[in-house]
């Protein structure tokens, strides 16, 4: 469930809005608290001022001039207020009748500035005091300059005294419970509605992945000619389709490929087949002598020579493409060695022929796997050996270049154009779809070569130039690469 | 009768060529696509075998020239190509059919000796003249309950003036009919092969089937 993309996102919807609200309701529930504290801190503290302006300094006896009566929380039996008053030695100067026996929690407090504190009251309950230190109105200097009189009396603190006011606060905290009920309440609403909401954005926002979904599924792997279309998609998917339309294109062209490959394969093996069965049919049509069966049997021995030939150079084409051939890097040297894959065509060449000019360097050599080059160099001159005009010539000449060896091949009487020249290395393309002997070639070799080279990491390209055909290969030195001079003498 | 096989896979041509000749036919050779057009659009061949992919000129090319010309030669495709579009665009260019490789030769040579029949008109395998019977897909005579033996190159002689019988036959019609671009240049060969024909079917004391028309050639006519 986790997985599913509609989950994860409510989810962090959820997580995130609870988190919100829960901020927000606690700033809101701090605010509120300090502001009705203060209201109630504001009322006590009037209270406590109330009954400060009647404590009078008489003499050396300070006296409260303060009537309960008119203050009847002081005396009331249900939930009354209480005020206690101290001098600053501690002693009790007056008390409310609600205490009884009972004291309030003095604190020293700060002359002139209450100070409040939560308390709980002598019969068990919550509240809050407020603690007054002052100095109580003189009666003689009732009408008298205050300037200068309280300097000379603030010296003596025995004329302070400490004031406690204390009030439950069960009204206060019912309050702030009643708020933190409603906030929690509110904020659970707003997460549970905001999830409906959320959850119903989200399965409309992610209808078109479901709609790609349903399109995806809808290919099947015979057409792939389906795209989806983009003109309606959401701008956060369309790069998703537009991909996948890519990779469709792309397995598409790999499935033509592919199926153009199996209908050349099959192709060129009925054509071997035709012979060796006609061979075979009419050989056996009427009563012969033996000499006319052994040329038959050496005919169908020369077909199927060509289609092992054709067979073994489309399976080193399938083994190329995978990747199955490991390279096994040994010093070459390439003048002995093109000399050897030149000797099967020569009789060939000499039959019509043409000439061969293997102009390398005895001593260039090239790290390289040497079954790899073989079909590189073998492919490269039987197709020079068969297209070569009668009388003509082919040579291979090369050189050491940095950490690799470049190879030209050459031969005359190439009718190709430039445009015919791109396809040369195409699977199972033909110049004029001609095939002098069909079988062995089957325009393979030279894509045969392509695959061969790149497998190496070299490259190669054609021309063609007044009646040339000139393949260059760059063949890189394999294994040792720092090692620069394929030249050197050294066979590491 | 004679036969054109447009071929380039050499083992393939060979073999055919080998076995259309031991069937009677007269069989040119070439595996060119513009000598095979030469080929065709010079002389009157029968029935026309045509592989599809050729050097330089291919096949379809070549029906498609042929037909704009106006040639009525029979033309079977041969080819590898076994596509359904293929087959039509061929049958479509006005091929009269086609073979796709591999084949068994038994059915080529079928298909061919039917084409070769309906160039003259003929659909039934067997061919009568009087008593004169000829099995064509066995190459067999009869003449009355007694089996005539003949060579291969007596039969198509045979078969050729059987298939035009009650018409006269030109030497020069024999020739290019029944004789291949192979075979001895020298235009006397074909009464001598009428010669041996005559011996072998003409029976002494019944009216001739072979007649020779003085001046333009031969005919083969049932008695009345």
């Amino acid at each position: 469930m986790n997985r599913s993309l509609k989950w994860r996102l409510l989810g962090w919807t959820a997580g995130g809005m609870v988190l919100l609200l829960a901020v927000f309701a606690i700033l809101i529930y701090v605010a509120i608290e300090r502001a009705l504290t203060r209201g109630f801190d504001d009322a006590l503290a009037t209270t406590a001022r109330a009954i400060a302006t009647s404590v009078k300094q008489n003499r050396e006896k300070v006296e409260m001039e303060f009537d309960e009566q008119e203050m009847p929380e002081f005396h009331r039996a249900k939930r009354p207020d209480y005020y206690e008053l101290w001098q600053d030695d501690g002693l009790v100067l007056k008390r409310s009748a609600s205490l009884g026996e009972h004291d309030l929690g003095r604190d020293p407090g700060t002359e002139g500035v209450p100070v409040f504190l939560t308390e709980t009251l002598p019969d068990g309950r919550p509240g809050r005091a407020v603690v007054l230190r002052f100095r109580p109105g003189s009666e003689e200097e009732h009408d008298g300059d205050s300037e200068e009189s309280p300097a000379s009396k603030s010296a003596s603190p025995a004329e302070q005294v400490i004031l406690v006011v204390a009030r439950e606060t069960r009204a206060l905290n019912a309050q702030l419970a009643s708020l933190r009920w409603q906030l929690a309440l509110a904020g659970g609403g707003t997460v549970l509605l905001v999830l409906l909401a959320a959850s119903v954005v989200v399965r409309q926002g992610l209808k078109p992945l479901g709609a790609l979904a349903g399109r995806i599924a809808a290919i099947r792997e015979d057409d792939l000619s389906a795209r989806v279309p983009l003109d309606k998609m959401p701008a956060e998917i369309k790069p998703v389709a537009a991909r996948l339309n890519e990779l469709l294109g792309r397995l598409e062209d790999a499935f033509q490929r592919e199926r153009a490959l199996t209908a050349d394969v099959a192709h060129e093996l009925r054509t071997p087949l035709a012979g060796m069965r006609s061979t075979v049919e009419v050989a056996l049509s009427r009563p012969r002598g033996a000499g006319e069966y052994q040329q038959a049997l050496r005919d169908c021995l020369e077909i199927v020579q060509q289609a092992q030939g054709m067979m073994e150079n489309l399976l080193a084409l399938a083994r190329l493409d995978s990747r199955q051939i490991p390279l096994r890097p040994e010093p070459v040297r390439l003048a002995e060695f093109v000399e050897a894959v030149w000797r099967p065509h020569a009789p060939q060449a000499e039959a019509r022929h043409i000439g061969f000019h293997n102009r390398l360097a005895a001593d260039l050599t090239c790290t390289a796997d040497r079954e790899i080059l073989a079909i590189i160099l073998s492919n490269l001159l039987a197709n020079a050996a068969e297209y070569t005009n009668e009388g003509g010539r082919i040579e291979v000449s090369g050189r050491a270049a940095p950490g690799a060896v470049e190879l030209s091949f050459t031969n005359t009487g190439c009718t190709l154009s430039a445009e015919e020249i791109a396809h040369v290395f195409y699977r199972f393309w033909r110049a004029d779809s001609a095939r002098t002997a069909a079988g062995v070639h089957c325009g393979l070799g030279l894509s045969l070569v392509e695959r061969a080279i790149h497998v190496m990491g070299g490259s190669i390209a054609a021309e063609t130039d007044k009646g040339l055909f000139v393949v260059r290969a760059v063949v890189p030195v394999l294994g040792d690469r720092t090692d620069e001079g394929p030249k050197k003498e050294g066979e590491s | 009768m004679r036969l054109l096989l447009v071929e380039d896979y050499l083992p393939l041509q060979k073999a055919l060529a080998k076995g259309l000749r031991e069937a009677g036919f007269a069989v040119d050779v070439t595996g060119d696509g513009e000598e095979g057009l030469w080929y065709a659009g010079s002389n009157d061949y029968d029935v026309v075998v045509l592989d599809l992919m050729l050097p330089k000129v291919d096949g379809l090319t070549i029906l498609n020239r042929l037909r704009s010309e106006g040639r009525q030669t029979h033309v079977l495709i041969l080819t590898a190509k076994d596509a359904v579009a293929d087959r039509v665009r061929g049958l479509d260019l006005g091929a009269d059919d086609y073979l796709v490789k591999p084949f068994a030769f038994e059915e080529l040579l079928a298909r061919v000796r039917a084409l070769a029949r309906r160039a003259y008109g003929a659909k039934a395998p067997g061919l009568e003249i009087g008593d004169l019977r000829i099995e064509t897909p066995e190459q067999r005579v009869w003449r009355g309950k007694e089996e005539v033996h003949l060579t291969p190159r007596e039969y198509a002689l045979l078969e050729y003036l059987a298939l035009r019988a009650g018409e006269v036959v030109s030497r020069t019609d024999i020739w290019e009919h029944v004789y291949d671009f192979n075979s001895e240049a020298d235009s006397n060969v074909v009464d001598v092969y009428i010669g041996y024909l005559r011996k072998k079917i003409e029976r002494p004391g019944r009216r001739p089937l072979i007649h020779t028309v003085r001046g333009r050639g031969y005919r083969l006519e049932s008695p009345p």
